[in-house]
Parts: C-alpha cells; sequence; structure tokens
C-alpha cells in the first residue's frame, strides 16, 4: 500500500526542481531586513542543514559588523603601551560568606535606549550574545523590541547558594590594550548549593592583555562604562558604571577538581543592576550608589585564528532543575569589601 | 541617726535611679524594659527572594518586632535615611531615631522596640535596589501593654 502523500509532499515529488527554488526564495527572503515576522516563518520552513549554514553566514557578516575592529588593530601589537593617568590602581575586593545570586538561562528583555527599534537598530554588530544581537534574534511587538528569542545567561531568573567566598586582588597598570600588560588578578570565588557540591573559579593565569571584539585595557579596567550602550561587553547587561573589571585565563572547579581548565573569565565591580525582584534592569532602572560584583564565564571561546569567539558550554558540573547542564557561570556576590588606592 | 537614716535612704534612691537608668538606658530608645524580654509584637523573615515577609505589621508601643534571616543571604533591617540611596525607601515618624541591624548572617535574628507610634519604613542595605524594603506601623500602647 503506497503511503498517503500530504498536499504538500505531493507537490514536492511532481515537481523537484521547485524545491530548491522554495529554498532560494526562503533564503532571499530571511536575509532580507525588515519584516521579522516573514523572516521567522521562513526560517521554520527551512531544512536544519540550510538554517545552520545561514546561520554562520548571519554570524560572519554581524562579526564583521564589530564596532571596535580599528581601534583593536590599532592596540593589538602595541609591546610598550602607556600607563593609566595618576598611576596604577590596587583593589582588592572580599566576600566572607553569606548567600550569592547564580543566574539561571533566561530571555533577557531588550532595553529600548540599548537596542533602538526595528526600524532603527542598534548594537548588533559582533559575535551575537558576545558584543552584539542580531536583529533577527530579538522578538518585536508592535513596532517595539521585547525580548531575545534564545536563552542567554542574562536575564530575570536566578538561584540563591550558600557560603559565597570571593577573593581578589588585583593591579591596574596599563591603560590600553596592548600585546604585553603589567596588570594582574588574583581571584578565588567559591559557592556552595544544596547537596553541598563545593564550585569554584580561579583566575588569572595570563591576562587578555587585548581584546577579540571588544577593549579589555591591558586585562583589568578601573572607572569606567562597560556594557548596553558602550558596545564593551555584551548590550545583554544594562550600560554600567564599573568601578573594576578584569578579563583573564583561568579554571573552573568543582570540589576541588578542575572540570574546566583553560576559560575567559570575566569579572566586574559596577553599580547596581538588579531592581525588584532582583530583575535585570534597563539602564533607567540602576541604583548607582549600590555596588555588586559579577562573575562570568560565559558559553564561548576566544579563536585567536579568527579574531572572534567560538559557541563552547563551560563544563560547571552544575545541572538545573530539568537535568540539563547550567552551561555558563554568571554569579553575583552582594556583600562586600572593597579596598582600593593608587601607587 | 534619723539623719543617717534619710541618708541611706538617699543613696538606696539614687542607686535605684542608677539601676533603672541603666535598665532603661539598655533598652533602646528608651522602652520599658519588660517588652525586652517579652514575646515580640510581631516576627518577620527575611527571604532569598529579597522580601520581609510580611512586608507589614502593625504594633503598639513599647512592642518588640523581631526580624529573623531564614534566608542564605546576609540581609540588613535599616530605617535611616543617610544609609538610603532611595529617600523613598525609608520613612521615620517625627521624633522616632534611626537604626540599623548591621549585617546579619543567615539564621541571625534582630529585634526592634518601637517607642514612637507612626508609620516605619526600612529597607535591607544590600538588596534596597532590588526592592526589598518593609513597613511598620506602630499604634499607640495598649491598656495593659508594657
Amino acid at each position: 500500500m503506497k503511503p498517503k502523500l500530504t498536499i504538500e509532499d505531493s507537490r514536492v515529488r511532481r515537481r523537484p526542481g521547485r524545491r530548491y527554488l522554495l529554498l532560494g526564495v526562503l533564503a532571499g527572503a530571511t536575509a532580507l531586513s525588515g519584516c521579522a515576522a516573514t523572516q521567522n516563518a521562513m526560517m521554520k520552513m527551512m531544512p536544519a542543514s540550510m538554517k545552520q549554514k545561514m546561520m554562520a553566514k548571519m554570524t560572519r557578516e554581524m562579526q564583521a559588523q564589530d564596532p571596535w575592529k580599528g581601534y583593536l588593530a590599532a592596540h593589538r601589537g602595541e609591546t610598550k603601551p602607556l600607563g593609566l593617568l595618576g598611576g596604577p590602581v590596587r583593589v582588592s575586593i572580599r566576600q566572607e560568606g553569606g548567600g550569592v545570586f547564580v543566574a539561571l538561562p533566561d530571555y533577557r528583555r531588550l532595553d529600548p535606549d540599548v537596542f533602538g527599534t526595528p526600524k532603527l537598530p542598534r548594537a548588533y554588530g559582533g559575535t551575537p550574545g558576545i558584543s552584539g544581537v542580531p536583529p533577527m534574534a530579538r522578538a518585536e511587538d508592535d513596532g517595539h523590541y521585547t525580548k531575545l528569542k534564545m536563552l542567554s545567561p542574562f536575564g530575570d531568573k536566578y538561584t540563591v547558594m550558600a557560603d559565597g567566598r570571593l577573593k581578589l586582588s588585583a593591579l591596574d597598570a596599563t591603560a590600553t590594550d596592548a600585546a604585553r600588560t603589567r596588570d594582574w588578578t588574583h581571584m578565588t570565588a567559591s559557592w556552595k548549593d544544596k547537596a553541598g557540591n563545593v564550585y569554584e573559579v580561579k583566575c588569572c593565569r595570563m591576562m587578555a592583555a587585548h581584546g577579540l571584539e571588544f577593549p579589555t585595557f591591558g586585562g583589568v579596567a578601573t572607572n569606567l562604562i562597560l556594557h548596553g550602550s558602550s558596545r564593551i561587553g555584551t548590550p545583554l547587561m544594562p550600560t554600567e558604571y564599573t568601578y573594576f573589571a578584569f578579563w583573564g585565563v583561568g579554571s573552573v572547579m568543582k570540589n576541588g577538581e578542575v572540570v574546566d581548565p583553560h576559560r575567559l573569565i570575566h569579572g566586574m565591580l559596577t553599580e547596581y543592576v538588579r531592581t525588584t525582584g532582583y530583575r535585570l534592569g534597563f539602564d533607567k532602572d540602576i541604583t548607582p550608589t549600590r555596588l555588586q560584583f559579577h562573575l562570568m564565564v560565559a558559553p564561548f571561546k576566544p579563536d585567536m585564528k579568527t579574531g572572534h569567539f567560538d559557541p563552547a558550554p563551560v563544563k560547571t558540573g552544575f545541572r538545573l532543575p530539568n537535568g540539563m547542564p547550567l552551561p555558563f557561570w554568571h554569579v553575583m556576590f552582594e556583600n562586600l569589601k572593597i579596598e582600593a588606592r593608587r601607587g | 541617726m534619723a539623719e543617717r537614716a534619710d541618708s541611706v535612704r538617699a543613696r538606696a534612691g539614687v542607686l535605684a535611679m542608677v539601676i533603672l537608668g541603666a535598665v532603661f538606658a539598655g533598652a533602646p530608645f528608651g522602652a520599658p524594659a519588660a517588652a525586652v524580654a517579652s514575646a515580640p509584637g510581631a516576627v518577620i523573615r527575611l527571604t532569598n527572594t529579597l522580601a520581609f515577609e510580611p512586608k507589614a505589621v502593625t504594633v503598639h508601643v513599647g512592642q518588640a518586632v523581631e526580624w529573623r534571616n531564614g534566608s542564605l543571604l546576609v540581609h540588613t533591617v535599616t530605617a535611616d535615611p543617610a544609609l538610603a540611596a532611595n529617600a523613598k525607601d525609608v520613612a521615620l515618624p517625627a521624633g522616632a531615631k534611626p537604626f540599623n541591624s548591621g549585617d546579619l548572617k543567615p539564621g541571625a535574628t534582630y529585634r526592634h522596640i518601637f517607642a514612637v507610634p507612626g508609620r516605619y519604613r526600612y529597607f535591607c542595605i544590600p538588596h534596597e535596589g532590588a526592592g526589598m524594603v518593609g513597613e511598620v506601623v506602630v499604634l499607640p500602647a495598649q491598656v495593659g501593654v508594657r
């Protein structure tokens, strides 16, 4: 007995040439900027392999739009970078117990001040999620962006874990991105889940002396604006005044064992960017006179050959309530003792 | 002899005043000493979801409110305009003095006796930005409640 054909199947079988024509039209329509609803519908109809190719092409196009390309090209080869105006800054940050907030995957709401509108989008250049958000990845309603279509480490969902400890000392000496740096950071951060497992992040055996898609200022930076509209780091975090930040290479551990040995780690001490219910605020929601320390081990790895980032889930060793592994650490410390001085 | 007895009585009186003074000084804001040891007029839990539960309570003058940190986080109970990031997060009735628990680690408790009637609005220093704000309404003293 012949299997019954649907109307759609029967058309494709009778006229195979039409199938490719249809795919070509779909691809063309999807690549066009503008009608996101049409793009979404087209994407849904596409075969997985074609979707993957299109995503890779789109990622390359977005990476080519990285706003910091020129700055980085001018600085990354500099072997004798200048120091900070006024001299180096030494920073010490500690938390000695109490809880931490561990971010869970969520669909980030999109701030119009950062992302613009579907007619005039902003903040799209760079590797999606790392330094830009492609318009196609943004949900829309009534002429406005609403939220990211995919899960990210930046959102409103979180869990609290016990016994949060942070011990960090650092030096910010080098001012700009460069080939060499005098900056350094020594950090150990740990926290404990309900079952008593201890998670730990140690950094930095090497500083990111220069950035790949955005500046890292020698690996340590003090007193500057990051994220959001600054386009330094992901725009999915609000535009935030940052008293201290570092980028370096370190390890992720669980119960004293290294579970992910070579990760790019980013930490920053910023003004308070959470709002009622611990929702991740928009730029207008920030509390300027309260501070929090963010620790980020992102689900990306730098590719020094291409100069961009590739997706690479972090082996955190922690499972979400649905059984899936948590592919990043984004942890907030909020009971801090902070010291800093010049010299 | 009578003079000596008067002197002893006077000294005893002074001593009693000193003791009473010390007891009252130990009680925050001059609240009756008996209230310190008695059961609180209200108990408020500090949570992992950054809330004071219940968010609002009502007690009478002379009664204590007890805050219990049942969370994994360090919180504070703070009604001090000088420590607020946002002026709307704190309110004290006229004549009431500011108070601040300092850091309350997980499992810690804090008590405050209210001596001035009115509406108090307080917050948690680390989580004020995340909306951790509560309210205590203090009514005049009840007859028999001292």
